[in-house]
């Protein structure tokens, strides 16, 4: 039954795909939205050229997209390691909530892009400005959910750890931490979607290189099929993304699972 | 029977607790006085909200009188120790954890070392009947299996006595009758000192060596009643019934 039903929802999602290229193409062969889109062909044709030939001086596609998940794991890793700690910290201690959470919430509604100007002032425009950004594109979320969850901790259970022995380091590695790790989870999960936005932004203020440049070139050469193909690489990576950390997630978590 | 040459292991003298909010003080425990001796399977009996919790956690000292002291085996209790273990209301179950990993917690946090606490939970593992369902995590469990892990992981620990808080409360009828079967049973097998807290005078009569009676709020003791009946009891037994008509007609008025 489980198994007929997820066939069933496959197909149907093909089905809408399929639709949808249907009518791109109906509409690029028949009306003038020709005049403004490439056909759905010549982007499918253009994707592969650009997997094989560089685009730009000397990188291909794959490589340009290894490049912006270079710099997205760089930033995402920093404001991870270092918005769990915060968040954490935050959460557990009354002294560093009192210090820092008046802080953190007038930082908090500043949008990530805000920061590129800035960030171009302290960094110039090389590679520790984009990281930079990346850097604030992921930390916001992660600190605001890890602290949600650290303050989440259920006392009760707290207080059965202490009332079977366990000292305060204890307690805070075996049932603060696993406690705190669904809420790092979705933390981490916005986290990295806001960096993957954030490098796309910062790499289309000032590259050589990456998947953000490629769509701005595209867009300096009118290069239609260029910016539509970049644009699918940057949709599928950010999915791919988002589907790893599931799968952790799903590793880390699976005592949350309810059926087998 | 005959307690007075039995080791006592709970004193509670004169306890007073009084809980201080911003409506006002509230006091819940009200010059409380009783003992208990080793081995003996105590049940505290009372109406809900009548501060059964809060006597609870005052013997196992998450929570501290205000008035009176609780002293376990000749020293003051001043704070929660691994000697006196508690089986929670709810399931209080580490639940990213296995049940083999719950129930070794206790010797796990205390520095025993891996293979003899492994041995240990396995033994109390097979005691509360969860053999096979080690590497289960506790949210695969049904409520019943729940609440003897959190059994097992009490006894694990070895405590000198047990504190068990309503831990049937939350099971269905059916469940609840075999999970009395079990702790007389676990509790014949493995002889600890147990203070059981109940407001069903049914499951009060089944396990106890002597019930306690307390008052509605503030509480304090009621009345005691010495269990005598052969083990294991029989609910419809004309002895049982009538003790459980007294009790209840008893609990009645300190409530009215
Ligand atoms: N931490 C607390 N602060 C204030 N009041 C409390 C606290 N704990 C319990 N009480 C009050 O004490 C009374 C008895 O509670 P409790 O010991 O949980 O009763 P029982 O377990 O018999 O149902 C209740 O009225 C409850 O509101
Ligand atoms: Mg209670």
């Amino acid at each position: 039954m489980k198994v007929a039903a997820s066939i069933k929802n496959f197909l149907l999602s093909l089905a809408g795909f399929a639709a949808i290229l249907l009518i791109w193409q109906l509409g690029v062969s028949f009306t003038s939205v020709g005049n403004l889109l490439p056909s759905p062909w010549a982007v499918a044709v253009r994707f592969v050229t650009m997997c094989t030939n560089t685009v730009g001086r000397k990188y291909t596609l794959p490589m340009h997209l290894l490049v912006s998940l270079r710099r997205v794991l760089i930033g995402f890793g920093l404001s991870a390691a270092s918005g769990i700690v915060i968040g954490i910290a935050m959460g557990r201690s009354d002294l560093i909530r009192a210090i820092v959470r008046p802080l953190f919430e007038l930082v908090r509604p500043i949008p990530g892009v805000a920061w590129i100007p800035m960030a171009i002032v302290w960094f110039g425009i090389g590679e520790t400005a984009k990281i930079f950004i990346i850097f604030i594109g992921g930390f916001v979320n992660i600190v605001v959910n890890t602290f949600s969850g650290s303050r989440q901790v259920d006392e009760n259970i707290l207080n059965a750890a202490y009332m079977l022995g366990a000292n305060k380091v204890q307690a805070f590695f075996k049932i603060v931490i696993p406690s705190c790790v669904p809420y790092i989870f979705s933390g981490l999960q916005v986290g990295l979607s806001t960096s993957w936005m954030a490098v796309l932004a910062a790499e289309m203020v000032s590259a050589t290189e990456g998947v953000g440049w490629i769509i701005t070139a595209g867009q300096q050469n009118a290069d239609m099929p260029q910016i539509l193909a970049g644009i699918i690489a940057i949709a599928v990576t950010g999915l791919a993304l988002a589907s790893l950390m599931r799968l952790l997630e799903r590793v880390l978590c699976r005592w949350r699972v309810r059926g087998s | 029977m005959t307690m007075e040459k039995k080791k006592t292991v709970i004193e509670v003298r004169d306890v007073s607790k009084t809980f201080y909010n911003r409506e006002g003080d509230h006091l819940v425990v009200d010059h409380l006085n009783f003992n208990v001796y080793e081995n003996e399977f105590v049940v505290l009996f009372g109406p809900g909200q009548c501060g059964k919790t809060t006597v609870l956690n005052l013997i196992a000292g998450l929570e501290l009188p205000t008035g009176g002291e609780v002293v376990v085996n000749g020293e003051k209790v001043v704070g929660p120790s691994p000697s006196r273990g508690m089986v929670y209301q709810t399931t209080n179950l580490f639940m990213w954890y296995n049940v083999m990993k719950n129930v070794e917690f206790g010797p796990c946090v205390r520095g025993v070392k891996k293979a003899e606490r492994r041995k240990k939970a396995q033994y109390y593992i097979d005691l509360v009947g969860l053999t096979g369902f080690e590497k289960h995590f506790p949210v695969k469990l049904s409520g019943g299996m729940q609440q003897r892990v959190g059994i097992a992981r009490a006894y694990c620990n070895e405590p000198d006595i047990i504190c068990m808080d309503e831990p049937f409360g939350h099971l269905d009828a059916q469940t609840r009758y075999l999970m009395e079967e079990e702790v007389d049973r676990i509790s014949a097998s493995e002889k600890r000192t147990v203070v059981f807290v109940t407001n069903n005078a049914e499951e009060a009569i089944y396990l106890a060596d002597r019930i306690i009676l307390l008052h509605n709020c503030p509480t304090s003791v009621h009345r005691e009643y010495l269990v005598n009946l052969p083990r294991p009891r029989n609910y419809v037994a004309p002895e049982f019934l009538e003790l459980r008509e007294q009790i209840t007609k008893d609990m009645d008025d300190t409530i009215g």
